[in-house]
């Protein structure tokens, strides 16, 4: 993400736009990336427990390892490149608020635990469902509000 | 960024175990398994798996390998021969399974080294960023 941090914006209107249809794209991506999550996993806590540990009385089967691994597999890859592309044009925007490094740290550390936490919650028990959905949702919505940040500075100063 | 590419190596080789029949056998039968007779897999199948993987596995590799532009501690000339030496090693770790399916080669030795050799280079360029950085 070198070139984000090289190049002055002030004279690159282009690379504002850039800068800003990337951000639109992430913003309506980490949307629809929460919708698809309450699709393939469920978007209660009764679907939720159906899908990870299955129910014997509506003869619900339990997700198999290998889907769930593969969407944990996904889900880390497309979190990783979201969030350095949202972090690098925000430090990029805000690097002199002290604030900025915390939302950086912040949005990292959630963007990981949620798919630990899916992983630990198929394994153990029903309480780091809880923990896997504060984390996807907190991660979601800090992700979307740092996109709209963005947008806000770029396309309306 | 180094801890989430460790989640992918570390899912990502679970994942692949997992379709060589780690479910219902150790980790050692598996791997022997590998190594004796692998699973068939169809054209298909490959190319189901191969082309994210061409896309994912490059596009890793360019992040993380270009931090090491930043570095003061290791020279530019060694991180250049060595990304490109984790290119090659990636792009023929996602093909060796080619040779398995057109029955160049019975053993799925290859398809274990490649892939033993892409996640040990990959984990020590981390090591090389996160020594520069």
């Amino acid at each position: 993400m070198k070139f984000l941090v090289t190049k002055d914006l002030a004279h690159s209107t282009l690379l504002g736009n850039l800068m800003a249809g990337v951000s639109v794209a992430l913003f309506f991506y980490l949307g629809l990336d929460t919708v698809l999550h309450a699709y393939v996993i469920g978007s209660d806590m009764l679907s939720i427990t159906n899908t990870l540990y299955g129910n014997v009385e509506e003869f619900i089967e339990p997700i198999l390892l290998d889907s769930l691994l593969l969407q944990v597999h996904i889900d880390l890859f497309m979190s990783l490149f979201s969030i350095m592309i949202i972090s690098s044009i925000y430090i990029r925007l805000y690097s002199d608020k002290s604030v900025t490094k915390w939302l950086m740290h912040m949005l990292f550390i959630l963007g990981l635990l949620a798919p630990l936490f899916l992983m630990v919650a198929y394994f153990t028990s029903i309480g780091f469902v809880y923990a896997w959905l504060v984390c996807f949702g907190l991660g979601h919505l800090l992700g979307m509000g740092m996109s709209l940040r963005i947008i806000k500075k770029l396309l309306f100063k | 960024m180094l801890v989430y590419v460790v989640g992918i190596l570390v899912t990502g080789v679970w994942l692949f175990l997992l379709s060589q029949g780690l479910g219902s056998s150790d980790i050692l039968q598996t791997l022997t398994q590998i190594a004796t007779l692998p699973e068939t897999k169809s054209l298909h199948n490959f190319i189901e798996v191969a082309t994210p993987h061409l896309f994912a596995m490059a596009t890793l590799i360019f992040v993380v390998a270009h931090f090491m532009l930043f570095s003061t501690k290791i020279s530019q000339r060694f991180s250049l021969r060595f990304s490109v030496l984790l290119f090659i090693v990636a792009l023929l770790n996602i093909l060796a399974y080619i040779l398995i399916i057109f029955g160049v080669v019975v053993s799925g030795w290859i398809k274990l080294l490649l892939l033993a050799l892409f996640v040990l280079l990959f984990l020590l360029l981390l090591g090389m960023v996160a020594f520069s950085l």
